[in-house]
């Protein structure tokens, strides 16, 4: 007889166990990040019988022959994309909501009205001191209010750059960290509990690479994965090799991302969302710049046509042609040229003030400032809608994918039970024959 | 067999009460402030508009303060023409008086010194200044209007033909005033340009020089006198309808901040009603989604485990 009972009883037993520590380690992983469950495939022990005695028994036991993770390449690959599109919209609705928070919260629109209004006043009499420095302080107000928008427009940029920047250097630790998993994953055995976590930490990594650029994957037999990032699609990690990653900034702020000196764009992901704010932003702070120096040119021309109240020429209110670099540089309220060349001191006739308020009405800053406004809160408002519909789909494929590979306890309760059932059962078979062979002992005497 | 994951349970759970929470504190939001709008992508358009009805208010409101100091000047000059009015009157009596035969030369003598006090005043009245300190009847002039030579004490004009009108908005303007010319200059019976300082003056010297000549010149005088007060009350006529469109317009501004008040709520304002019964409604949904969770998250099958 080719199998013996004590020992199948203890293969039963070995088994079970084995299941049940699967069972627990489900358990305890319930709500680890990127664990896929895993399940035993329990399978008989097959022994052949001895030639010629075909009739025997040959049963041998059972083993754990695989544990199984329960993972879906679709369902994974799907999140990837998703979540990739849905950090692109996170981060450039972030960047422009920044944008949005700079032009509005800082009040250019009002004080260009302002400036506006207190022209106006100082119509109704130009040679009154007080309307007068209202001019000048509203001046100060209107340059300081650009010059914070453009202040906090460039931090919203530096803000984009260094999360792209660190996102660079993640995607390159990350990159490392899978070629290494890539050649432990070439000599782990098939089904073996370390391959399993290996594959688990491979699926964790490809799927935080996926929140930063989108990637494309390529799953070889033996479970190493080859990536490509971005598109042109270009080779980032392949077996244990993995490339750099590199990011440039240009002159006006935006950035370029090149792996190993090819450029690429992100496509999706984070560094795509930081790199379509930073064009919008470089956009809007041309059309900041362009405001702020047709506020200058109006005003300063119009100076240059006129004479102040002590009857000498006028000269500039404002100096710089930037939002940065808008300044007031009159010094006096009385240097405003109210009276059109050749007027005397203290010269009531206000032509000059009334063309200086015409050239302002003609460049219309308020309304461009308004219609920059409008652009990118209608923007905002627009990417709003994507990015809770990108949500939507991306939180159902992730719950997707958390169906299918992720552990459901009540089912782990009752695997519990079923093998602590099977571990008693094999424990009685071995009583069972440990009562045989006392019996056959017995016989003897 | 699809495996129901308890992940997957409490990841969709936390979206849906988090997205009901952030749905209330929203509706909250509007209730706290009274604004439907927090930022200007809420409702870029809404927003965009709020700001062009923000701008017309501001300048609004500076339309109102240009046409209070108009409205100033006016009543400043209305108030000058009553008393130049009242003088002028006196300077008539005075003129009938002398134009009287049985007046002597002494009494024409004092009448002419009388009459030399009230030139005096009327050149007060016409050098006066406004609420800024300009020349009222000076046009754009600053300082004095008539300038009086220390020696032959003749008054002459120095301030500017024509006055600026002030805007007072809705693309209207009103001229916030008179010049001097305007109210003291008219044509004497020969056609020739001359003013009521200059005829006043000739008249006392005339009445000083006594006899038939001064009771003469006391009769003309009186027909300029009476040119005069035409002009001065024809003047402070034109002055009250100045006056009265400038309420229209100030009454026109009124309706249209309120217009503005009114597009602004229906842009912007969030409906307290509206929003109180929203916020109510979301807020009986949460607390059902939680309280389900909480059932659920409790049917556990470790729970039944002894």
């Amino acid at each position: 007889m080719a199998s013996d009972l004590l020992s199948i009883g203890a293969s039963g037993a070995r088994a079970a166990r084995g299941a049940l520590e699967v069972t627990a380690n489900n358990i305890a992983n319930a709500s680890s990040d990127g664990y896929v469950r895993r399940s035993v495939r329990i399978e008989e022990v097959a022994s052949g019988s001895i030639a010629g005695r075909g009739t025997d028994i040959a049963a041998s036991g059972s083993r754990v022959a695989e544990v199984r993770r329960n993972a879906d390449g679709f369902r994974q690959a799907e999140m990837r994309r998703t979540q990739a599109d849905l950090q692109r919209a996170n981060v450039e609705l972030s960047g422009l909501e920044n944008i949005e928070a700079a032009v509005e919260q800082s009040g250019i629109f009002d004080s260009i009205v302002e400036f506006e209004a207190a022209l106006q006043q100082l119509s109704g009499d130009p040679t009154d001191s007080a309307r007068r420095a209202a001019v000048l302080s509203e001046a100060e107000t209107l340059a300081a209010k650009f010059n914070i928008t453009s202040g906090s427009l460039s931090s919203v940029g530096e803000g984009l750059r260094f999360n792209a920047v660190a996102n660079v250097a993640d995607m390159n630790t990350y990159g490392a960290e899978l070629a290494r998993v890539n050649l432990r994953l070439a000599r782990a055995g098939f089904g073996s509990n370390d391959q399993a976590s290996l594959l688990d930490q491979r699926d964790n990594l490809l799927e935080k690479m996926s929140a930063f650029a989108s990637i494309s994957t390529t799953f070889a037999s033996d479970g190493t994965v080859a990536v490509s990032v971005g598109s042109p699609a270009t080779s980032f990690v392949s077996g244990g090799n993995v490339g750099t990653m590199t990011s440039t900034t240009a002159a006006n702020g935006t950035m370029g991302f090149a792996i190993d000196g090819a450029a690429i764009s992100p496509g999706a992901g984070s560094l795509a969302g930081a790199a379509l704010a930073l064009d919008d932003l470089a956009a809007i702070a041309i059309r900041l710049d362009s405001a702020a120096s047709s506020i200058a040119s109006a005003i300063n021309t119009a100076q240059a046509n006129g004479v102040a109240l002590d009857g000498t020429a006028g000269q500039p209110i404002f100096s710089g042609n930037t939002a940065a670099t808008l300044s007031v540089v009159l010094s006096s309220g009385s240097g405003i040229a109210t009276a059109p060349a050749g007027s005397p001191a203290n010269e009531r006739n206000q032509q000059n003030l009334t063309d200086m308020r015409q050239a302002l009405s003609a460049a219309n800053p308020a309304d461009n400032v308004n219609s920059i406004l409008f652009d990118v809160s209608a923007k905002v408002a627009g990417r709003k809608v994507t990015q809770s519909a990108l949500e939507t789909i991306a939180s159902s494929a992730r719950i997707a994918l958390e169906e299918q590979s992720g552990v459901d306890l009540d089912n782990e309760a009752a695997n519990l039970i079923r093998y602590q059932q099977a571990f008693q059962a094999s424990g009685r078979a071995m009583q069972v024959a440990s009562d045989i062979f006392d019996t056959l002992i017995g016989i003897g005497r | 067999m699809i495996n129901l994951s308890t992940g997957a349970f409490y990841e969709r759970s936390t979206t849906q009460i988090g997205s009901l929470r952030a749905r209330a504190e929203t509706l909250q939001q509007q209730i706290g402030s009274g604004e439907r709008l927090a930022h200007s992508s809420d409702d870029p358009v809404a927003a965009a508009r709020l700001r062009m009805l923000d701008r017309e208010e501001r300048v609004s409101a500076v339309d109102t303060r240009n046409s209070q100091t108009a409205e100033n000047n006016l009543k400043f000059a209305d108030e000058a023409f009553g008393q130049a009015a009242v003088m002028i009157s006196r300077a008539r009596e005075l003129a009938l008086q002398a134009a009287n035969a049985t007046t002597s030369d002494e009494q024409r003598a004092s009448i002419a010194t009388e009459l030399d006090g009230l030139r005096q005043n009327l050149l007060g009245l016409a050098n006066g200044r406004n609420a800024a300190g300009h020349a009222l009847f000076g046009g754009q002039a600053v300082g004095n209007a008539y300038q009086i030579d220390s020696a032959t004490g003749v008054a002459t004009y120095v301030g500017t033909a024509t006055l600026d009108a002030v805007e007072i908005g809705e693309g209207q303007s009103i001229v916030p005033g008179n010049t001097g010319p305007e109210v003291f200059s008219f044509t004497d019976s020969s056609g020739a340009q001359t003013d009521i300082f200059a005829e006043l003056s000739a008249l006392s010297t005339a009445l000083r020089a006594g006899g038939q000549t001064a009771a003469d010149a006391a009769r003309d005088g009186l027909t300029m006198l009476d040119t005069s007060f035409d002009k001065v009350t024809t003047a402070q006529t034109v002055l009250g309808s100045r006056l009265a469109w400038l309420e229209v317009m100030t009454e026109r501004r009124t309706d249209n901040m309120e217009r503005i008040a009114d597009e602004r709520s229906v842009m912007g304002g969030a409906d307290l009603a509206v929003t109180m019964s929203r916020l109510q409604e979301m807020l009986t949904v949460l607390e059902a989604s939680q309280s389900s969770f909480v059932r659920l998250a409790n049917l556990n099958l470790f729970s039944m485990l002894r």
